[in-house]
């Protein structure tokens, strides 16, 4: 029996030799016959796949996904770094990955003509630029907004009680108060005491929220300045996190135990017709089920507006050109494609895209309602990026998931939070 | 060809290949880890690290999330190991009791065996969410809960360590059942006739005969599941990454977010080691105390 | 007598009802879980994060198993799958079974040494020794190969099949060899001829479990693929995005990659059965 273990050992072996043979053709060639490997999560493969074909028939070079999820993509870089195996010439990634891979990316300076930045979102340009180069061109751009349940809205008797009941006819929210006053409003309860409707999500597992009130309030930063020094208990953070508090505790607008909503709980809350409103990103439009009670009862609207107007912590997704990539040309002229063409990314699921002009091109379609609400919160006045510094993970993790998920467990002031926050920051070396 | 060896050489000869393969594929990567945790390299940069000596290990130590996950791992253990040991032998026993009938049952016993743990962790974490998890509507429904969002099972502190536990038991046991249930076949069948003949009645088979003979097994299952429980990483990440607020991290977890999402190598090798050398010493104790291997054998 | 029989048999009824109302019971919930995998991979996307929940689906639909038609990787990754648990389960037999057997038999230091290192290894969290051992496969040129992912998972195959091979080993009596050693078989053929097959019951569970391992794994899976070696549970994970879980594609997926090991571990029941009588009539 060992015996014939063993020559079935021996079998397997060879063929596993034989399966592993090499993809990549020694050297490049800016012509054709190139493969080249793309490391994408399921987002980026939504959005690239048909710009894949396209690329292939302009150009003969083929395109090969490597599909990971979200941490993989992290992961997987990482490693490439450590080895530099030329295992991947191009990776989309998340924008808060740019500081830690810089010095391993290939500069793309040539390709942000004057044209191409003005066609860029400001905050895109800016975060593209570490260490003095242009070291990713971005692929996809989204942001929080707000979603509503229009057939609420509409409903004419609604609207006379809000009208009765606050003074103001009952429209998407634009301010602090408004957002207040609406989920107060819808959220309702039954004979028993258990709740019908809430008036809004609130995602207590995550920071965006606090993040995007902060920087609407009038933060000249969110969390961090712009030399890396915490302001995370400066006034208009206070002001952000006692908001979200009020929401979740004073009012009573959410579901209990929020401090384990993450995006997938909230979107799904407003999915099934729970939540009368949520403030979420932009591409939830579309993922919609169609079997989902809010089928054609949902509106969007932008992010609300502080005291310095509309703000937003944007999500900039980059394709970036590892330096150990042995077809940096063609690795180039795939990105500068995915550029030129940016708008088929607006059929994939995600219907996102990176550019002021392939956004323009659908504003007013049906389908890509979230579209315009999307491109005023990307150019709002407040809006900013998240600090990206090296340890911002270790700062989201350690210090501001645990901080809001406190704020919204309703035992602990906020001022008292932030101030701890602050401290935390302040050892960590900021 | 006829080499007489002796006992002691025949049995080395037989370990050689097993520990040619683990010098070469663990202790190297282990020396590896070992040697990080003295430096400061960086996930994305490794060989770029500075040597800190004992700096790793003296912030490890001093942060209070490193005693925390400590606690919460030696807390997890003992939940977890006696709720799947005593299930798992009892279920073990049942499916003996009724013979080959259970079949049928052992196969769907080892239903959760066949689900990766990443799948059973996010299933889960579906089965016990507040708002849509079937656990708590069925609860509803049975009357147990009047209000089917009032258990809050992965957000509220004082209730995530036993929460997080279930999947692990629901997997684990299985293999604890199946596994007894296998040693309980090797038991020679006419040791227990005898006994019953003696007058032995059930229980007292079980006490004098049945689980003294299946010792072996029964220390094998305990030393893997405890140093297993204290090592769970999959099914606790994806249920609440160590939330809410850290409530549910303990060591593994903390192990890989320092390593992966901090990408601080040189302190996740710190505390990886640590990690380590303390569970080898629980592990020396326990083989040394519970188990001794080969121990009824022929003097080499 | 029958009135001393009478007693015994209500004592036995007892216990049988007992048993029956236990067994239904672990049915219940071990059975609940997978049925309800089982049924949202055949649910309609909004129906499977319904308020209230349902188990079954509201509307059966194949959306979700035909959706997957859209990746055409899959059924490369379950052959990968496949050969990678295969290899690391023979290899982890090949040289866990000798082993076992010389730690339980012959007693000698080294074998418990080894035993305690074994079980050292085991205790390593997968993310520690992932990265040297990607280097470490990277300058041999194994990634991305079955041969790579299958040595990585034989480092967590190999320690397991040992402690469980070393308890089985151990409840087996010595008589055995010793009467077979009379007869004038080699140590070698004792063990081949006489021990193996008596073990056969715990030799195939050991398989099972060091199988699964295997097919289950998913850190050094990611790690040490690219994308010719990819194996189905890194293609779950990729359904856990960013912005929430993808719970129709993912169950469907896991159910079908779960539906070969069902079978495999039915089919092999019927060999531990089989194995387990040869045993118990040794005696």
């Amino acid at each position: 029996m060992r015996r014939v273990g063993i020559i079935a050992v021996l079998f397997v072996l060879v063929a596993g030799a034989c399966s592993s043979s090499a993809t990549t053709a020694p050297g490049g060639s800016v012509t054709a016959g190139v493969t080249l490997n793309v490391l994408v999560e399921a987002g980026g493969y939504g959005a690239e796949v048909t710009l894949a074909k396209a690329f292939e028939i302009a150009t003969g070079n083929h395109i090969n996904f490597v599909q990971v999820p979200y941490q993989g993509v992290y992961d997987k870089l990482s490693a490439e770094m450590s080895s530099k195996a030329g295992a991947y010439d191009v990776a989309t990634i998340d924008e808060v990955w740019l500081p830690t891979f810089a010095s391993f990316l290939v500069p793309l300076d040539s390709l942000f003509t004057a044209d191409v930045k003005s066609n860029l979102f400001a905050h895109e340009v800016e975060v593209a630029q570490q260490g003095g180069h242009y070291v990713g061109m971005p692929m996809w751009d989204n942001a929080e907004i707000i979603f509503y349940r229009s057939d609420l809205f509409s409903d004419q008797a609604e609207q006379a009680n809000f009208k009765a009941k606050y003074g103001y006819d009952l429209a998407a929210p634009t301010t602090w108060q408004q957002y207040s006053d609406i989920a107060q409003f819808f959220t309702r309860k039954d004979a028993s005491g258990a709740a019908t409707l809430y008036g809004s999500a609130v995602t207590g597992a995550m920071d965006s929220d606090f993040e995007n009130l902060s920087l609407q309030a009038g933060s000249p930063g969110t969390i961090l300045d712009a030399n890396g020094k915490s302001i995370i208990n400066n006034a208009q953070h206070q002001q952000a996190l006692q908001y979200l508090t009020d929401l979740v505790c004073k009012y009573k607008v959410s579901p209990p135990n929020v401090a384990a909503s993450d995006w997938g709980a909230t979107q799904n809350l407003f999915n099934q017709g729970k939540a009368a409103m949520m403030m979420f990103w932009g591409h939830a439009y579309r993922f919609i089920p169609s079997d989902a009670p809010v089928v054609g009862k949902v509106g969007v609207a932008p992010m609300i507006a502080g005291s310095a107007g509309i703000g937003a912590t944007p999500g900039p997704w980059f394709n970036v050109i590892p330096t150990s990539s042995k077809h940096q040309d063609v690795a180039q002229a795939w990105i500068k494609f995915a550029y030129d063409h940016n708008d088929f990314a607006l059929q994939a699921p995600l219907g996102l895209v990176a550019t002021k002009s392939a956004y323009n091109s659908v504003v007013g379609t049906a389908g890509f309602e979230n579209i315009k609400p999307l491109l005023d919160t990307l150019s709002g006045p407040a809006t900013k990026d998240r600090p990206l510094v090296a340890d911002w993970q270790k700062i989201v993790d350690n210090v501001l998931v645990p901080t809001v998920q406190k704020a919204v467990a309703c035992g602990s002031s906020p001022t008292d939070l932030l101030n701890a926050a602050d401290q935390q920051l302040k050892s960590m070396g900021h | 060809m006829h080499v007489r060896l002796n006992d002691r050489a025949f049995a080395l000869l037989l370990l050689a290949p097993a520990a040619l393969f683990m010098l070469v594929l663990v202790a190297y990567p282990l020396l590896d880890l070992v040697r990080n945790s003295f430096f400061n390299g960086m996930l994305s940069a490794p060989d770029a690290g500075h040597f800190v000596g004992l700096d790793n290990y003296a912030s490890a130590i001093a942060s209070p999330q490193f005693s925390g996950a400590l606690a919460r791992t030696i807390l997890y253990t003992l939940i977890v190991v006696p709720c799947e040991l005593v299930l798992g032998i009892a279920a073990a026993l049942l499916f003996n009791a009724i013979g080959q009938r259970s079949a049928i049952f052992r196969t769907v016993f080892a239903f959760p065996l066949m689900i990766a743990p990443l799948v059973a962790g996010l299933l889960w974490k579906f089965l016990l969410s507040d708002n849509f998890g079937v656990i708590n509507w069925i609860l509803h429904w049975v009357g147990i809960l009047r209000d089917p969002t009032s258990i809050s099972w992965l957000s509220d502190p004082t209730l995530v360590m036993f929460s997080v536990a279930i999947p692990d038991i629901w997997l684990t046991t299985s293999f604890v059942a199946l596994v007894v249930y296998a040693g309980l076949q090797g038991i020679p069948g006419d040791i227990l006739e005898a006994a019953t003949i003696d007058g032995a009645a059930y229980f007292q088979r079980l006490r004098y005969v049945t689980l003294p003979l299946l010792r072996p097994v029964l220390a094998v299952v305990l030393v893997i599941r405890g140093v297993d429980a204290a090592k769970t990483f999959d099914v606790i990440w994806l249920q609440t990454q160590g939330g809410p607020a850290f409530a549910s991290e303990v060591l593994s977890l903390q192990i890989y977010r320092t390593t992966i999402r901090f990408g601080d190598l040189g302190q996740g090798a710190a505390i990886a080691t640590m990690f380590l050398v303390a569970m080898t010493v629980v592990s020396i104790v326990a083989v040394a105390r519970v188990w001794r291997p080969g121990e009824g054998a022929r003097r080499a | 007598m029958p009135s001393t029989a009478y007693p015994a048999r209500r004592r036995i009824q007892v216990a049988r009802i007992a048993v029956v109302v236990l067994l239904l019971l672990v049915l219940v919930a071990y059975v609940f879980p997978y049925a309800y995998l089982l049924g949202t991979s055949f649910k309609q996307s909004g129906a499977t994060l319904g308020v209230p929940p349902s188990i079954l689906p509201p509307v059966w639909s194949l959306d979700n198993y035909t959706g997957l038609g859209n990746h055409p990787e899959i059924p490369q990754t379950f052959v990968n799958s496949l050969a990678i648990a295969v290899l690391s389960t023979l290899l982890a037999l090949v040289l866990g079974v000798p082993a076992a057997y010389a730690i339980s038999w012959y007693g000698t230091g080294a074998g418990r040494v080894f035993f305690v290192i074994a079980l050292v290894v085991r205790m390593v969290p997968s993310v520690s020794i992932a990265i040297p051992l990607f280097l470490m496969l990277g300058r041999l040129g194994l990634i991305d190969s079955w041969i790579g992912v299958a040595l990585a998972h034989t480092t967590i195959n190999l320690p397991l099949s040992i402690w469980l091979l070393a308890g089985f080993f151990e409840s087996v009596p010595h008589e055995l060899e010793e009467a077979a050693r009379v007869d004038g078989c080699s140590r070698i053929g004792a063990l081949v001829r006489i021990i193996v097959p008596v073990m056969v019951g715990g030799i195939a569970v050991t398989a099972v479990f060091a199988f699964l391992a295997s097919w289950n794994e998913y850190l050094f899976a990611l790690l040490l693929t690219t994308n010719k070696a990819q194996t189905v549970p890194v293609l779950i994970a990729g359904f856990n995005t960013q912005y929430g879980v993808d719970w129709g594609l993912m169950t469907a997926l896991s159910v079908l990659y779960s539906l070969p090991v069902v079978l495999l571990s039915i089919g092999l029941q019927r060999k531990v059965v089989a194995g387990m009588t040869m045993g118990a009539v040794k005696g």
